[in-house]
């Protein structure tokens, strides 16, 4: 099988790269009509696939589950998940033949021998649907030509769907439809039906393509961010250690750092996440981020171009077809880090010293997202595409770091992102070596703030605010994010 | 001082800018077991958690305790609101998370929970048999602590609190959600604690109390004021009856005579059976109660109606002559009723204020996405008027007394005119004045065509419009009739 993005010519490339409509509400007016009373069956009832399903059902549409035959014999955790909430559960040959529209939620490692089975008991005309466009655009599966194909991906985990579903609302959702096969013109209603199943239409909603969605995807969540928090983390807690910090101090500075720092990110972009600081290490973060941008914007654009010739997947396929040989080795060495080893100490550590004695961490996350971002728009994706792949996607991943370390970061995202993680870091750390040599305490793991007389030159903060404030990831970040949170911003107001 | 046992001196607390305590004195001695009660919002819980160093407060609180006695030297507090944590130990629950199947452990088992907290406070793990077994708790040891109900929650607080047998054992609310049996032997289990050498201070209204408790106090201008008994605590302001706003006169749109069609109900985990053979009709216009013992599956029950449970679509449940699962989504159904529940109380927005978690309401959203209509702002001011809560409409909820957020929440319930409430246990947690104040609203709001399903414990704290009930008994039907008025 052949890249699809390779064998496109330049002008489809790049039309279909820039596909980025942010979608009104009221386009979803029709409900799920669309899908009313058609049999979706799922393949796969993991995260994705069991949450969506719950949400789908209680939006009145008819779903059951797939399953491979080892999962129902075996009766494993996805068969367990499907029948315990009383979902119908058969085999392929069951119930693909009567699907009106089949969802893969398989693992993306997966796809193309899960389609290999089920595309051939496929209805003529029926619908196949990914929540992530990769075994389409990068492995190039080419589908029978009566069945439509579209992508409903969301963009959170997916027990936040079912989460913020049953609150009322929804995540944030792309929604495609794959050029190639929309031979009956019904895609993009079905696309919407079934986001508006699972609640995504109240959150904000952005027409993609299948290629926006994994040339941005693949550079954000899946190589870069996940890699700038490993680096981060590991290259933070080892300058504390070697400058006499306590271990545990540390280790809790940073664990829980990444998510307290992000989570300013979350509410007010960079900027808010800046304005945390005192106008001093404000000053400071700023620089330090404008060096470390300088430093790793070459090795972000690599990746951008391996991404875009699609040597990065093919690679990384060739690790898949060779054992997880590269995988298996990198992830060993990651839970052998001092990092990863030293359990958070026992002490308090203050909301707002995660800010002051982290400055460095937070240079390095503005640095790293703003890089992606701007890295994804000159590569020709659109803003909206490319902030949900950086600004957005940050924090969730943080997250993870919070709850335990960089080991539940790697557990928790695919394990085509888990490659790409390493892969970053494996790269980054280098890069960096010289320039954590004038690293000192005062930027990581002691208050920047002490002894300072705080004293600033207004035209330098000034210059520093607008900088901030006007970068084009805040301009986008400002519209998308007001569409998320809708109307939750007025019960703080 | 020798025969004191908490020596308070001067104690001041603010909160934000409201003073809550102001120069308080209090004196514990020996052989004494306090009863501090008085008006909702004067400081009662403040003071509980500022004896067991919960607080930052400014004064003295000493506390002498006897280091000749085999009890641990240590002062308890037990929250009138319970809290658990997942595995990775946040509180990032949803609400009916609970009924969402998922193979992995997201919270402890009862009985690894209180294994951890063995060896946390050094107690014999053996021990606590005998503390599960007056709870009739024996069988859960092997649930999660999410699949627990509020009265189980409840109950194994309690649990803890008996088997530690602090010296000082300071219990807020502690009967809340209790069902009968459980409440008198816990006075029981009280008295004994009493005699073993437990202090005792308890933070209720109730008045049906162990016999153990002998000194009475409430708290007035953020001062303790000691009184005779407890029929000397003060009371809330009456209600004054107000008309309810004209929007909720209107007899709601019924589509249907039958609201609720369940027949042959069986919900099961695993081996554990929850609900078993029930069938239960509700016609429009009617008022039922539903009454049974903590975990016997009311709320589960209640979780199929209101569209939030699974399980619901392998069982033969119609609603509004609708049969579930045939299309419909769980927001056409949560559109026609009102519900209110301890769980949906715990799950709130804890950033939520007022007017915003009212209009929620007319979303059944938690949080508000949408800026009402005009229309719909109006009726959200007229019902807070109503509800005497208007002053409060920019606070956030959590920061008002339990007895207002529970108004709070009704109003939310029942500000799109449902034609079905659904109250279960609205008065957890509130005291006798509360939950007279709040069923005299339940009263007025369902006499204009509303059906009613209410589960509460007391025959003594229930609205008078109630005309039929249900019992469950483990998960069974036990008896269906009617309620005469000479019930009670
Ligand atoms: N996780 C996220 O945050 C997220 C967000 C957006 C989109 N997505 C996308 O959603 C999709 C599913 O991801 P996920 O995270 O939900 O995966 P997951 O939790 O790993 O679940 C995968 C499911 O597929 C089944 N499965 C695994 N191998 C299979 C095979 N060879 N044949 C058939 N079934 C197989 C598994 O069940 P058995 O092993 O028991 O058969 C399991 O139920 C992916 O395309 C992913 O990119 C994920």
């Amino acid at each position: 099988m052949a890249n699809y993005f390779n064998t496109l010519p330049l002008r489809e490339q790049l039309n279909q790269l820039s596909v980025a409509e942010f979608m009104d509400i009221s386009e979803f007016a029709d409900g799920v009509s669309a899908l009313k009373g058609k049999k979706i069956v799922i393949v796969g009832c993991g995260a994705q696939g069991l949450n969506q399903g719950l949400n789908l059902r209680d939006s009145g549409l008819d779903v059951s589950y797939a399953l491979r035959k080892e999962a129902i014999e075996q009766k494993r955790d996805s068969w367990k998940n499907a029948t315990d909430n009383h979902f119908t559960v058969g085999t392929y040959e069951d119930l693909i033949p009567t699907a009106d529209l089949v969802s893969n939620l398989t693992p993306d490692k997966q796809h193309s021998s899960v389609i290999d089975a089920v595309m051939p008991l496929m209805k003529m005309g029926a619908t196949l649907s990914y929540s992530h466009g990769f075994n389409i655009v990068e492995e190039g599966k080419q589908i029978r030509k009566d069945i439509t194909v579209i992508m409903i991906a969301p963009k959170c985990p997916g027990s936040e769907v079912r989460a913020e579903y049953l609150r009322g609302f929804g995540v944030p959702t792309l929604i495609a439809v794959h050029p190639e096969n929309d031979p009956q013109g019904k895609g993009l209603a079905e696309a919407k039906a079934y986001c508006v199943g699972t609640g995504g239409h109240k959150a904000g909603v952005l027409r993609s393509s299948f290629v926006a969605e994994v040339k941005s995807d693949l550079m954000g969540e899946q190589t870069i961010l996940c890699g700038l928090l490993q680096t981060g983390s590991i290259l933070s807690f080892d300058k504390m250690i070697e400058k006499g910090i306590e271990p545990g101090y540390a280790s809790k500075l940073v664990q829980y750092g990444v998510e307290v720092i992000t989570e300013a990110l979350k509410q007010g972009g960079i900027t808010a996440m800046m304005d945390r600081l005192s106008n001093v290490a404000k000053i400071k973060a700023f620089e330090i981020s404008e060096e470390l941008k300088a430093i790793m914007r070459p090795l972000f654009q690599k990746h951008q171009d391996d991404i875009m010739s699609g040597d990065f997947s093919r690679t990384m396929m060739e690790d898949w077809a060779n054992g997880d040989k590269k995988l298996l080795e990198w992830r060993a060495a990651t839970g052998e880090t001092a990092f990863e080893k030293t359990p958070a100490g026992d002490v308090k550590i203050r909301e707002q010293e995660y800010f002051d004695h982290a400055v460095f961490m937070v240079s390095y996350i503005k640095a790293g997202v703003e890089l992606a971002f701007e890295t994804m728009v000159e590569a020709g994706i659109k803003p909206e595409s490319a902030y949900y792949e950086s600004l957005h996607e940050t924090p969730l991943i943080a997250n993870t770091i919070a709850r335990k370390k960089l080991f539940e970061m790697n557990r928790v995202i695919s394990d085509t992102a888990e490659y790409g993680c390493y892969l970053f870091d494996h790269a980054c750390k280098p890069l960096l070596a010289d320039f954590m040599k004038t690293v000192d305490t005062d930027i990581i793991g002691k208050d920047f703030n002490e002894g300072k007389d705080m004293a600033v030159d207004n035209q330098e903060l000034i210059a520093v605010n607008e900088a901030i404030r006007t970068h084009p990831v805040e301009k986008v970040g400002t519209v998308l994010r007001t569409a998320m949170t809708a109307m939750k911003a007025i019960k703080t107001a | 001082m020798i025969h004191s046992v908490v020596h308070i001196a001067q104690l001041s607390l603010q909160y934000a800018h409201h003073v809550v305590l102001d120069g308080l004195n209090w004196q514990i001695h020996r052989g004494e077991h306090w009863l501090i009660g008085g008006k909702s919002g004067s400081g009662k819980s403040a003071l509980a958690r500022a004896l067991a160093g919960l607080e930052k407060t400014s004064g003295i609180v000493q506390l002498f305790f006897d280091n000749t006695s085999p009890l641990p030297p240590r002062a308890l507090y037990v929250s009138n609101w319970y809290q658990f944590t997942n595995l990775e130990g946040d509180r990032n629950f949803y609400y009916q998370q609970r009924y969402n199947k998922q193979q992995k452990d997201d919270t402890l088992t009862v009985y690894a929970e209180l294994a951890h907290y063995a060896k946390a406070k050094n107690l014999w793990l053996e021990e606590v048999e005998q503390y599960l077994a007056l709870f009739d708790f024996a069988d859960l040891k092997n649930t999660q602590l999410i699949e627990l109900s509020s009265g189980e929650h409840k109950k194994l607080q309690l649990i803890k609190a008996l088997w530690l047998k602090p010296q000082l054992l300071i219990i807020d609310e502690p009967y809340t959600g209790l069902d009968k049996s459980s409440r008198k032997m816990l006075n029981g289990y009280f008295d004994k604690l009493a005699a073993a050498g437990v202090h005792l201070v308890l933070i209720t209204n109730d008045a049906d109390l162990p016999g153990c408790i002998n000194r009475f106090a409430e708290i007035e201008h953020g001062r303790l004021k000691q009184l005779d008994s407890v029929l000397d605590l003060s009371k809330d302001a009456g209600r004054v009856q107000k008309t309810l706003p004209l929007f909720l006169k209107e007899k709601p749109n019924v589509s249907a005579e039958v609201m609720v069609h369940m027949e042959n109900i069986h919900v099961r985990y695993g081996d554990k059976v929850v609900l078993k053979d029930i069938s239960w009709t509700i016609r429009a216009g009617e008022k039922w109660l539903l009454q049974g013992p903590n975990g016997s599956g009311k709320s589960t029950l209640l979780s199929l109606i209101n569209g939030d449970h699974p399980q619901a679509y392998a069982n033969h449940i119609h609603l509004f002559g609708q049969r579930r699962g045939s299309g419909e989504s769980i927001w056409d159904i949560k559109e026609r009723l009102g519900i209110i529940s301890p769980e949906i109380h715990w799950y709130f927005d804890k950033t939520a204020k007022v007017w915003q978690a009212v209009a929620s309401g007319f979303y059944d959203s938690i949080g508000l996405f949408r800026q009402p209509s005009y229309d719909k702002q109006q009726k959200v001011n007229q019902l807070l008027e109503f509800f005497d809560l208007t002053e409060y409409k920019d606070r956030v909820i959590t920061t008002l007394p339990l007895g207002k957020q529970r108004l709070v929440l009704l109003a939310r319930t029942i500000i799109k005119n449902p034609p079905l409430l659904i109250l279960d246990e609205p008065c957890q947690g509130l005291d006798h004045d509360q939950t007279e104040h709040f069923n005299t609203v339940v009263d007025e709001l369902c006499g204009f065509g509303k059906t009613l399903i209410y589960v509460g414990h007391y025959e003594t704290h229930l609205p008078s419009c109630l005309e039929k009930k249900m019992i469950l008994e483990k998960g069974e039907v036990k008896t269906i009739q009617d309620i005469t008025e000479l019930v009670y």
